[in-house]
């Protein structure tokens, strides 16, 4: 699920905008952390990220930023890159860990990180009310803020748009339905150019899907989080799964990044699938690869609203840190508008900084926004803190699905196989 | 040839220039600096040659050691992962992992447990783990491009019948999906074919990578460090690894090997001789040079120090050579306080000594020569002048002047005692009747206002005094001491033991302080020819009985003079000559 998360560099041209643009909302935090430097006189802030990379080199420059207005303050920054689970989970275990880290699964971690709440409450710097509605859920367990949101990044359908000149198809435009999204895909599809309309994931993270779930009316668990039976089986659940297995079965779309197979985005950037479902992630390699990508808000099931599926990384810290107020001053810096404005790979979770920047306005980047507003959901990992055990029947059901099998009688399967684990 | 080469030398050392103190010190001087210095030198090339061989042989050992042992520890790891994985799989329960994609709900949970299992293998220098189904299929993550492990050397030699561990060896990890992106490292590989007839994944392949970046730079770092050359070789004789720089391996090398157990490898790692004994051969070659300098000065200093040496005694040389040639105001300059320095002073007193004396023998040789030639030269017609006076004294008689005829018969017998040279040391008592004619002849001038005192015993009359030394004296006294002749005159002759002692005194004018001051400075200026009587009469008594004898002058200005003279007494022989009693 980290891949949600992993962070590819945006257009170098927001880059120098956003360079030129720094230094309002950061000294906020520069003059509130001056009471604060003097106990932190060399002190050393450790920071663990599961960044690497360009994402990495963005967040040590901000960590050096912080350095320079905090005299005395050095931060630490720990880049656990694939190991982010294993080796935060030893840093838990041996009372030692990194005292602000990126964090996304909230229900398995939140026993070790400290509440924010009476941070977040009684510092008005923090400016909670600039922050997009609803980001501030995912970090919420029993109703306690446990990471502030740094970053996020909804799903939109990229396209080719020279492919569908190609076929002289009409670009995709918002409110437009799968079945429509079907047709596109049978009619982009040239079996003989190893062309086809869409990329269906071999392996699919289970979360993504949710998205397409909820548009169809159903989701994963009960909104209580108790029950799945009805929920993760459902006609609707099967029926949003099973149109994508069929598409790989009729031809309009390729199965992608399972074992001897390339990456959706690689297939896309060589311009061999006409539409791919993704987060910004890969929106600079597109445009790097010379691809003339259009992007466009997911499909409607007929009559039923669209919904979006939100993926977002926060900062937290830890319960056992022995400078809390030092990490909440940094955890301030890295979620003000200047580091913002450092920070290219994700979508700013700041509202002055997207209207300073004018990203709603740019066609690429609004449908990312409608995504947003359409992100209303809560996901089913934040429902019941059992779901990654679940989510293992689902994973292989839906792979199951993707292989040819019949999504109804996987799903089943499968909610048989998990009912064991809310019980 | 050589022979006769060496003989000449060695007669060319023995003679001539080869002889010389400065040679002699030369080569003292560095027998004394180079045989400690040569033996000192090769004894700590030796010793420190001994230590630095031995350490860096043991250097070497156990850098390859430490290689085995890292290699070793990869090769370990790696091979318990692949035993785990094939443990795992002999599971009969495993049964349901297939070697085709699995479809199914059912073989995707088991695929999804067995990767969970490989994924928990991983350490943080696994580059990849991998299950290759004989269908093409494989299990591990998603990024292998089956197509492309053709691209590991070892990997297209396997035989296909292999059992057991099959090490790969280190390659170049291309077999990404996706080339973008991914750069490509250099791993270590084995692969394990697996043979579990009826169970699951029978004909499969385990293929386990690590990273070897590490150790491959450990690998640079050995050969950077002792220039070795390494070579890694499997059992079967396969190069698992070479170092890339050319080496021809040689029997003379100095090698180190071990063996590795996991791999039956064999780590051999060949360092030429010559590079081996280099750091040794520095240490020679310092120690060589150090020697050569320290020569080169210890001679310089021998060669300086000598030629001041030996210059000193040249010089000394020549200064003898001077001195014999006739140059006695040769001296030598003294320099410093050493032997040499008080050779220098003793040869100056010497030479000074020498010539001082050659002054006093030159100077008497003067002064007999002169009396000689004065003597000479009055002796010249003593006759024609006493026939004269003889005849002037008849024509006074003659003619009845009895006053002349008697100033010239004393007169006459004064200028007899002068001029009759052909003795030198005369009687007392002949002196004395000179002097008698002496007085005559004033009493005549100056007529009876003088009185004369004589005492001398008859028998002190005998002995000898030197001609004409009393009277000058007395010429002195009617000169300078008396006005018009008036005075008393008083001498007197004593004996006193073996010696004589003449006073003679006078109350006349006396001598002023200063002037008797220089009355026996020879050379000195003289008023007049006050003085020479005294000065003469004292060298003929120096010359005749030495220079402890003489005259010694006491005066007072208005009172008069005291005149002592002391000489020897000696009689004359019957032969003639002197002869002291």
């Amino acid at each position: 699920m980290k891949k949600r998360v992993s962070l590819i560099v945006l257009a170098t041209t927001v880059m120098v905008s956003v360079l030129s643009a720094c230094g309002d909302s950061g000294s906020s935090a520069g003059t509130a952390g001056k009471g604060e430097s003097g106990s932190a006189q060399s002190k050393t802030l450790r920071f663990a990220t599961w960044d690497t990379g360009d994402a990495l080199k963005i967040e040590q420059d901000i960590a050096k930023k912080f350095e320079t207005e905090h005299p005395g303050t050095k931060v630490q920054v720990e880049a656990y890159a694939d190991g982010f689970d294993q080796k935060l989970a030893a840093g838990f275990g041996a009372a030692n860990p990194p005292d602000v880290m990126y964090m996304w699964d909230f229900p398995t971690y939140h026993q070790s990180l400290e509440p924010l709440d009476s941070y977040a409450d009684k510092d008005n710097d923090l400016k909670i009310d600039d922050f997009y509605k609803g980001l501030f859920n995912y970090g919420k367990i029993d109703g306690k803020l446990y990471g502030i949101p740094a970053g996020f990044t909804t799903r939109v359908v990229y396209y080719n748009k020279k492919l569908f000149d190609a076929a002289g198809v009409p670009y995709p435009k918002d409110g437009w339905t799968w079945d429509e999204f079907q047709a596109i895909a049978q009619k982009l599809s040239d079996k003989s150019k190893k062309q086809y309309g869409f990329g269906v994931r071999a392996e699919n993270d289970t979360y993504d899907l949710q998205g397409f779930v909820w548009s169809n009316g159903s989701s994963f668990i009960s909104p209580d989080g108790k029950t799945i039976d009805g929920y993760m089986n459902s006609k609707e659940t099967a029926e949003s799964i099973q149109m994508f297995g069929d598409m790989v079965k009729n031809g309009s779309a390729v199965l992608t990044g399972g074992k001897g197979q390339q990456s959706g985005d690689d297939i896309f950037k060589a311009g061999k699938i006409a539409m791919w479902e993704s987060g910004i992630w890969p929106l600079e390699s597109f445009k790097q690869a010379g691809i003339d990508v259009g992007t466009v808000e997911m499909p409607a099931f007929p009559g039923k609203p669209v919904k979006g599926v939100l993926a977002e990384s926060a900062l937290s810290i830890a319960k056992d840190s022995k400078q809390k107020d030092l990490a909440w001053e940094f955890v301030k810096f890295y979620v003000g508008g200047e580091s913002i404005k450092m920070r290219v790979a994700d979508l700013p979770v700041r509202q002055s900084v997207v209207t300073e920047l004018k990203k709603d306005q740019d066609p690429l980047y609004k449908p990312f926004y409608t995504m947003l507003e359409r992100s209303s959901d809560t996901p089913a990992f934040l429902l019941n803190p059992k779901w990654n055990e679940v989510n293992r029947q689902l994973s292989a059901a839906v792979e199951a699905v993707m292989h040819g099998s019949n999504a109804q009688e996987v799903l089943n399967q499968a909610v048989k196989d998990s009912e064991r684990y809310l019980k | 040839m050589k022979f006769q080469w060496l003989q000449q030398q060695y007669r060319r050392v023995l003679s001539g220039s080869y002889r010389s103190i400065r040679t002699k010190l030369l080569i003292c001087f560095l027998i004394v600096t180079l045989i400690p210095l040569l033996s000192l030198g090769a004894l700590s090339y030796y010793q420190s040659a001994k230590i630095i061989n031995s350490q860096f042989g043991k250097y070497g050992e156990n850098a390859v050691a430490q290689l085995q042992q890292q290699t070793g520890s990869s090769l370990s790891r790696m091979k318990q992962m692949s035993e785990t994985i094939y443990s795992y799989l002999l599971d009969p329960a495993r049964t349901d992992l297939g070697s085709k994609t699995p479809v199914t709900y059912n073989e995707i949970i088991e695929k999804n447990d067995f990767e969970a299992l490989l994924k928990s293998l991983r350490t943080d220098l696994t580059a990849g783990i991998y299950i290759l189904t004989p269908s093409g299929y494989y299990y591990g993550e998603s990024n292998l491009d089956v197509g492309k492990l053709e691209h590991i050397p070892a990997w297209k030699d396997k035989p296909a019948s292999y059992q057991g561990t099959y090490w790969l060896g280190f390659y170049m990890q291309d077999h990404a999906m996706s080339s973008a992106g991914s750069v490509s490292e250099p791993v270590l590989g084995l692969a394990v074919p697996i043979h579990n007839p009826g169970g699951a994944q029978d004909g499969s392949t385990i293929l386990i990578e690590e990273n070897a970046q590490e150790l491959l730079h450990m690998f640079r770092l050995f050969e950077e460090d002792t220039k070795a050359h390494l070579t890694i070789k499997a059992p079967d004789g396969r190069i698992v690894y070479k170092s890339a720089s050319a080496f021809t391996p040689k029997d003379s090398d100095i090698v180190w090997d071990r063996t590795l157990a996991v791999s039956q490898w064999t780590i051999e790692a060949r360092l030429p001789a010559k590079a081996f004994y280099l750091s040794s051969g520095i240490i020679r070659s310092n120690t060589i040079l150090v020697a050569i300098l320290s020569c080169l000065l210890a001679f310089g200093l021998a060669y300086i120090f000598s030629s001041h040496f030996t210059a000193r005694i040249r010089s000394l040389k020549d200064s003898m050579q001077k001195v014999s040639f006739g140059k006695l105001d040769t001296r030598m300059p003294v320099e410093g306080r050493d032997e040499l320095g008080s050779l220098d002073m003793s040869f100056n007193r010497m030479v000074s000594g020498v010539q001082t004396l050659v002054q006093e023998v030159e100077q008497s040789e003067r002064l007999k020569k002169e009396a000689e030639l004065k003597a000479f030269h009055y002796q010249i017609n003593p006759h024609l002048l006493f026939n004269t006076l003889n005849s002037i004294q008849w024509k006074a008689r003659l003619q009845g002047a009895e006053d002349i005829r008697q100033m010239l018969y004393h007169l006459t017998m004064v200028l007899e005692g002068n001029l009759d040279i052909s003795q030198e040391l005369i009687t007392l008592g002949r002196e004395l009747r000179m002097i008698e004619h002496f007085l005559k002849i004033q009493e005549i001038r100056y007529g009876c206002v003088f009185r004369y005192d004589l005492r001398c015993g008859e028998e002190l009359k005998q002995y000898l005094i030197p001609r004409m030394t009393l009277q000058p004296l007395f010429e002195n006294i009617f000169f300078h001491g008396f006005t018009d002749g008036v005075g008393i005159i008083e001498l007197e002759v004593r004996e006193s033991g073996e010696e004589l002692l003449l006073t003679l005194k006078d109350d006349g004018a006396g001598i002023t302080a200063e002037k008797l001051a220089r009355l026996f400075v020879p050379g000195a200026k003289r008023q007049g020819r006050g003085g020479l009587g005294v000065q003469n009469a004292d060298q003929k008594f120096k010359l005749h009985f030495g220079p402890q004898y003489g005259l010694t002058v006491h005066s007072t200005k208005g009172e008069g003079t005291e005149i002592l003279i002391r000489w020897p007494k000696k009689e004359e022989r019957s032969d003639g000559n002197s002869q002291e009693n």
